[in-house]
């Protein structure tokens, strides 16, 4: 019970910088940080990951709260500070979750200039915004809100489930310049998202004075779309060897299908100055099998029941008032089944970076390309988008990157973003011969205390990387 | 070796760090006392009656009573019963009828046999100055559990014997509003 109420808490409180893995971007020794810039500077001639085990990522954020914020073992009533929460919280405020799983992932140098990689990933990603006026009036009612809208509009959430199917060319076109594009397959497990939603719900004192209050559904404009999740819910869950069966061939491109690119770049402006940047996900998912979706519409005004005291009765003797005002409310107010295809955009991310190399070791002599095999030390600076439903949300990250050994490499960040202003990551790659193994966390400073972390980031993975010059 | 020796420190450093990672003066028992209390207002009947009204087409006669009835369907919903904690009904009445008025709203179910009664004398007014007269019913337990299985309300007019009865020329209303609050459990 208690494990599941901490999970539950923990999926619905507690938070991160969505998608942003601030730590793993630029980090060349590691392959998969060209799944975050193709265009970045590839130093080996073949990779291979562990099957299922090449990366795992996670991340989780709230931008709004933390668990602690609820949870704190205090003397006020966690009543109290839901309630609390809620009046703090705006609209704009949001939670995130992030997850990847690589399936397979490699990659070969074809020539001196050219490497190719590929690969297949899940991805679950959601982000949902703080419904605040629907939690309002959940938790509060209208009565202390009499004359203030409640706004439909704040019900904006998109989740996805896919598997990603990809494949990557890494280009030096000159010493100083490298480029890279991926093309995407995307194929959909399951998709819901409502992000268009307008329309409000008020109680005001009357204006005919027929009664004390007016009950208006202004405009109601609501839409809720699902694709892959009707079919798994419409079984009775009868059979779930079946709803197994049937997302396994969705992860093998059997759901709805989208296409998608990734492009970046490496430019080295001067010797030991670094220029990156890139554009991942951009594209779109095609919905058509398994699509059901619902509309919200209409406008509806009452003041209650007007008893009329009618001379002539009906049958039953009495005028049916209720189901007229059901009759009346179902004519205004709709709610419709639609199996209309629909379109859903990937949330793209833009990254960019600047890095200045410095101190060099013991391979002075190098004649690398744009790259910093030579320089033992990097700071730098970097810039993540990520465009959501509501507009685009940023971090910036200030790095440290460290070759300690032969083996190791670290890198250490600082994010400012929506979640934290001090928010320390630390990330470590590990050569073995060929087999390397990299972990990064962020939010390490909660670490301490998890509880009161809005966000938490943790990538960690397991490769195979051939270097003909080592 | 060095660098297998350093995996090794390393990784023992990070699980030191998750291990001692930990969720601190929390208490997650609490999510087990969580309750909304919304409480809602929502607008009931309302009802505007001229001399008119009161009297009898055929006789041409004030009437001794005049009764309207409508279902309220929401309040032995499965939602009102589990999770109402209590109500509170409000009635207005805007009398500028020279006329008084006794009041009965009778809750029944469907079976019209009675669950609630509220009642309400009206005193007579004026059209120039109307009496106006607002009457509260709180319904808690135990006569909530009661009142849930209420289906329909009456509204019920009784017209006291006077000396001095209604005309159709009477100028004048008898107004009635109406609302109640909600208080729920979730």
């Amino acid at each position: 019970m208690r494990v599941t109420t901490i999970c539950i808490v923990l999926l619905i409180y507690v938070l991160a910088f969505s998608q942003n893995k601030e730590i793993l971007y630029d980090f060349n020794d590691i392959p998969q940080t060209l799944s975050l810039n193709p265009g970045a500077l590839v130093e080996f001639d073949k990779h291979f990951g562990i099957p299922l085990l090449s990366k795992l990522h996670f991340n989780f954020g709230s931008s709004g709260v933390s668990a602690y914020d609820i949870f704190r073992d205090d003397s006020i009533d966690i009543n109290t500070k839901i309630g609390n929460a809620i009046t703090a919280l705006s609209n704009q405020d949001y939670f995130t979750i992030n997850q990847q799983l690589e399936i397979i992932n490699g990659g070969w140098r074809k020539d001196e200039n050219t490497y190719f990689s590929y690969g297949i990933y899940e991805e679950a990603d959601v982000i949902l915004y703080v419904p605040k006026d629907l939690a309002t009036l959940v938790w509060e009612g209208n009565a202390n809100y009499i004359s203030t809208p409640f706004s439909l509009g704040d019900i904006n959430l998109k989740a996805e489930l896919l598997s990603i199917f990809h494949f990557g060319v890494n280009k030096n076109l000159s010493k100083k310049l490298t480029i890279g594009a991926r093309a995407k397959i995307y194929s959909s497990i399951a998709n819901v998202n409502s992000t268009n939603n307008s329309g409000t719900f008020t109680t005001r004192p009357s204006r005919t004075g027929d009664n004390f209050y007016e009950h208006t559904f202004q405009s109601l404009d609501g839409v809720l779309q699902t694709s892959g999740v009707a079919s798994l819910l419409g079984d009775d869950n009868s059979n779930i060897k079946e709803d197994i069966k049937t997302l396994r061939r969705r992860v093998f491109l059997g759901g709805n299908l989208g296409l998608g690119v990734d492009l970046g770049f490496t430019y080295q402006l001067e010797d030991q100055h670094i220029l990156t940047g890139s554009i991942i996900d951009f594209g779109a998912i095609f919905h058509s099998k398994d699509v059901e979706s619902y509309r919200l519409s209409g406008s509806y005004t009452t003041e209650g029941l007007d008893l009329v005291f009618p001379q002539l009765l009906n049958a039953d003797g009495t005028t049916p008032y209720w189901s007229n005002l059901e009759d009346e409310f179902d004519d205004s107010i709709k709610i419709d089944t639609l199996t209309a295809t629909y379109t859903t955009w990937r949330s793209t991310k833009l990254s960019t970076s600047y890095r200045y190399n410095f101190g060099k070791g013991n391979r002075q002599e190098c004649d690398c390309l744009a790259g910093n095999k030579p320089y033992l030390n990097a700071i730098g600076l970097q810039l993540f988008t990520v465009f959501r439903p509501k507009g685009p949300q940023v971090a910036a990250t200030a790095f440290y990157y460290r070759r300690l050994f032969d083996f190791m490499n670290l890198k250490a960040t600082y994010t400012v973003d929506d979640f934290s202003a001090r928010n320390i990551g630390l990330g470590a790659s590990f050569h073995m011969g060929a087999f390397n193994i990299y972990i990064t966390g962020n939010n390490l400073f909660e670490l301490q205390n998890i509880s009161k972390s809005q966000s938490v980031s943790l990538q960690f993975g397991m490769n195979l990387i051939f270097d003909s010059n080592d | 070796m060095k660098s297998l020796k350093t995996l090794y420190r390393f990784l023992i450093f990070l699980c030191v760090m998750l291990l001692t990672s930990c969720v601190k003066d929390v208490d997650f028992d609490q999510s087990e006392n969580i309750l909304p209390t919304p409480t809602f207002e929502s607008n009931l009947i309302f009802s505007s009656l001229e001399a008119t009204n009161f009297i009898n087409d055929t006789t041409q006669q004030e009437v001794v009573v005049l009764t309207d009835t409508t279902r309220l369907e929401f309040i032995n919903s499965d939602f009102f019963v589990d999770q109402l904690t209590k109500t509170n009904f409000t009635f207005q009445f805007t009398n500028s009828l020279d006329r008084s008025f006794n009041i009965d709203f009778v809750f029944v179910n469907d079976n019209n046999e009675q669950r609630y009664l509220a009642q309400v004398e009206v005193l007579e007014g004026q059209p120039e100055s109307p009496t106006i007269i607002q009457s509260n019913f709180l319904i808690e337990e135990p006569d909530l559990t009661l009142f849930e299985e209420a289906s329909k309300l009456i509204y019920r007019i009784t017209l006291p014997v006077t000396t001095n009865p209604l005309e159709t020329s009477n100028l004048g209303v008898l107004k009635l509003e109406s609302k109640a609050t909600f208080y729920f459990e979730l």
